[in-house]
């Protein structure tokens, strides 16, 4: 890793280490070509080396992704920089861009670190962990997770006291409070931005009362809970640690929802909340889940047969938008909503709240460049210039677009979407040589 | 056998209605209401019902009359099909099916109809005025008279035939079999929502609305009781003056208030206004104002001298008991009472 940063000149850049980022530096990579792999997170894995199973065949996500980040890892041709941000694009010719690559100092030496997390311990400071989206605590020295990579610590420096404490327990002094932040100019030959999506933050709906009442979370919380990595060892209700036995899902959490300005569907939310509800009833036996839903789009290979599966298994599917939640004092919630099969309004009680949170699009993608204009879609995800016949370019030629930055998406298109990105790449690196 | 009106969708929109069809039945509106309970369930029903053009069902339901427009479930209707903007244009769909001269609903989907309608008693009142010579004691006289008449004319001819067919749209039409007994036990849920509007209570937001129209009802009832009972602008007694300028100022203070609210759409009650509704605020806040002005005229020995004054509250007043209260918007003091009468029957 230390020779990477010496050189500047590389044949791809890929904006994003998700699995789409990461399938489609692979796919460049084995083809020969250099890459430069960009992510602003500590470990690359995105979205999915957080996730506990994938839908519709319940594999295990980290067995999945795994594999594949040691191999980008360890790959000859990909050069990784995490905890990096690209900025300040241009185009100088047709097979030349120049790039501004900041990377932010993670105060480790992560080749001599070897992840004992003795400094974990002899941190004196504890805040919410990010990783596990604010369940437990971490350290401000920490390992971001446990299958991270690259395994090694790093520092919070906007939480760290600067006591030291972690430097003088390190057994390979590998910790270093001298290092600063570098930017580094490169030259590539085309681009890929896989920069993914976000999740909706549903503090921005308060009538679902998250951030309010403890026993609401979101699904990508839930995810953790249920996750072989995941933080309690058990699935419990936040609020007083009680196993739950009727939990609620709430469907389309800000999509499909105009008064949050993101009128689209999500297109995952139905098919995680129906495999989270499959593990919650292998899990919690006798738990009772329900689904309250606007329509259920089970539209992909094998989807519909896993949401009959679902309903096969006994999970209770309502449909209606659930309009309020209040919580009681033992820490149960009250959910209304008005069941439309009956066209009555209806309160139900549950002891545990899942929020199926929407997928908004990346911002300020477009800012990444400076002489040529990235477009957005109306929904601001990156703009498809032939989205039927070449999926994967974009309004600039020679930059391509892989997986959830051009819309949402499940895994598998990800995946698919990736291909064709890293193809169009290859193809114009070679048309332009 | 349910009988549907594709185009019920369009008419609808003459009344008010705004994006109604683009409800894809999540029913949040319904949850997010606090007037809606499991035994009446609104408004998504309602929305239902209009896109599939479902009038019977309409023209049988009081769940219209039983919305007070929070407005909440516009606020957060995910399609922004703005439920309560539908419910409103319903009551005024309703008021023209229940009128049985089919005026109300002219004039609802017709602006240059209603305006016709004000030239035209404008055109009466000047003719009369002509007709007397402009002869101040006359045309006082004569309009305390009209008053009187039509009250008498347009309760008898107008409103109650419009009350007698809205039961029987809602009660008589669909078979619900409702004992005397029961008719006279309820009767005083007629009186205390005719007077209180305590439903509007139940809404989540500001009960400060309900505080204000609760005033503007009670002001407007004093109001027509001390010009029509006491015959205010001829009464010699103090007492009866000054309650006369106290209700008259409510009147107008509080349609002012009204009429500002519309104007700066702030609240979503007030985002959509028909003409029919700036009609109904506007006329309401001229008759309270002018009736002040007229008194204050007389008590100050300047009405002689400025008749124009009188002939211009004659007008809104004219105006007023020959639209807005047969045809118009004024009509909801009634059905809204009867609709929480006729649904006690029901339940």
């Amino acid at each position: 890793m230390k020779d990477s940063l010496k050189s500047s000149s590389y044949d791809a850049l890929v904006i994003g280490a998700g699995i789409a980022g990461g399938e489609a530096a692979l796919n460049l990579a084995n083809t020969g070509y250099k890459v430069l792999l960009v992510d602003k997170e500590l470990s690359v894995g995105g979205k999915m080396i957080m996730l506990s199973k994938v839908f519709p065949t319940l594999d295990c996500a980290a067995c999945i992704t795994t594999p594949k980040v040691s191999e980008i890892s360890r790959h000859p041709n990909i050069t990784i920089f995490t905890g990096s941000e690209v900025s300040n694009i241009r185009k100088i010719s047709d097979n030349e861009f120049v790039a501004k690559v900041t990377r932010k100092p993670r105060y480790v030496h992560v080749e001599d670190c070897t992840a004992c997390q003795l400094c974990e311990k002899a941190c004196p400071t504890s805040v919410r962990d990010q990783y596990q989206f604010g369940l437990i605590g971490r350290k401000a020295a920490f390992i971001p997770f446990s299958i991270c990579s690259p395994k090694a610590a790093a520092i919070d420096i906007d939480n760290c006291t600067l006591c030291g404490a972690c430097e003088r327990v390190c057994p390979t002094h590998c910790i270093d409070f001298t290092m600063e932040t570098e930017t580094n100019e490169l030259h590539v030959k085309t681009i890929v931005v896989a920069t993914g999506f976000n999740l909706f933050d549903p503090n921005n709906i308060p009538r679902y009362g998250y951030g309010k009442y403890k026993n609401v979370i979101t699904a990508m919380q839930m995810e953790r809970e249920i996750a072989p990595t995941r933080p309690f060892h058990t699935i419990l209700r936040p609020g007083d640690g009680k196993v739950p036995d009727k939990i609620a899902y709430v469907l389309c959490v800000g999509s499909r929802d105009a008064t949050v300005g993101n009128p689209i569907c999500s297109q995952i939310c139905c098919m995680y909340s129906i495999k989270q509800a499959q593990l919650l009833m292998g899990a919690l036996p006798m738990a009772d889940v329900t689904i309250y839903y606007i329509n259920i789009r089970s539209f992909g290979k094998g989807f519909e047969e896993f949401y009959q599966q679902a309903k096969g298994m006994g999970v209770n599917f309502v449909k209606g938008k659930i309009g309020r939640i209040s919580e009681k004092e033992n820490g149960n919630l009250i959910l209304r909503y008005e069941d439309i099969n009956k066209g009555k309004l209806q309160e139900a009680e549950h002891d545990m709240v899942i929020l199926s949170t929407g997928v908004l699009p990346t911002k300020g993608i477009d800012g990444l460049f400076e002489n040529e204009t990235l477009t957005l879609d109306q929904f601001s995800f990156v703009g498809q210039s032939d989205m039927l016949a070449s999926p994967a370019k974009t309004s600039i030629g020679g930059v391509f677009v892989a997986g959830a930055a051009t819309g949402p998406m499940d895994i598998p298109d990800s995946i698919l979407s990736a291909g064709a990105a890293s193809s169009e790449a290859i193809s114009y690196i070679i048309q332009h040589a | 056998m349910a009988k549907i009106n594709p185009s019920f969708g369009k008419e609808l929109n003459k009344y008010g209605a705004i994006n109604s069809n683009a409800c894809y039945n999540c029913g949040n509106c319904t949850a997010v209401c606090s007037l809606s309970t499991e035994e009446v369930s609104f408004p998504r029903e309602m929305v239902r019902l209009s896109t599939l053009g479902l009038e019977d069902d309409i023209q049988s339901s009081l769940k219209p009359w039983e919305c007070y427009y929070c407005g909440e479930c516009s606020t957060h209707c995910p399609q922004e099909a703005n439920p309560s903007e539908l419910m409103m244009s319903l009551r005024r769909y309703l008021t023209a099916k229940y009128d049985w001269t089919g005026l109300s609903g002219l004039m609802y989907k017709s602006l240059p109809l209603s305006i016709a309608a004000f030239v035209l008693t404008l055109v009466g009142v000047l003719i009369f005025a002509f007709s007397v010579d402009f002869v101040l004691e006359k045309m006082v006289h004569i309009g305390h008279l009209f008053e009187m008449i039509a009250i008498g004319t347009v309760g008898l001819v107008i409103l109650l035939p419009n009350v007698a067919r809205m039961w029987w749209f809602t009660i008589l039409k669909p078979g619900t079999k409702v004992s005397f007994k029961k008719y006279l036990s309820s009767m005083g849920d007629l009186f205390v929502h005719m007077f209180t509007q305590k439903r509007a209570l139940g809404c989540d937001d500001n009960q400060l609305r309900w505080f204000e129209h609760f005033l503007m009802v009670i002001g407007y009832l004093s109001l027509l009781f001390t010009t029509v009972f006491l015959n205010w602008f001829s009464s010699e007694y103090l007492i009866v003056t000054i309650f006369g300028y106290v209700v008259s100022a409510i009147v107008f203070v509080v349609t002012f208030d009204f009429v500002l609210s519309r104007i700066k759409k702030k609240k979503e009650i007030s985002k959509h206004s028909q003409p029919s509704d700036w009609f109904f605020v506007i006329w309401l806040f001229l008759m309270g104002l002018s009736a002040f002005m007229v008194r204050l005229f007389i008590d100050l020995d300047l009405l002689e001298t400025n008749k124009w004054l009188y002939l211009v509250h004659l007008t809104v007043l004219v105006q007023w008991a020959l639209i807005i209260v047969p045809f118009g918007k004024w009509t909801h003091f009634l059905y809204r009472s009867f609709a929480m009468y006729f649904a006690k029957l029901k339940a």
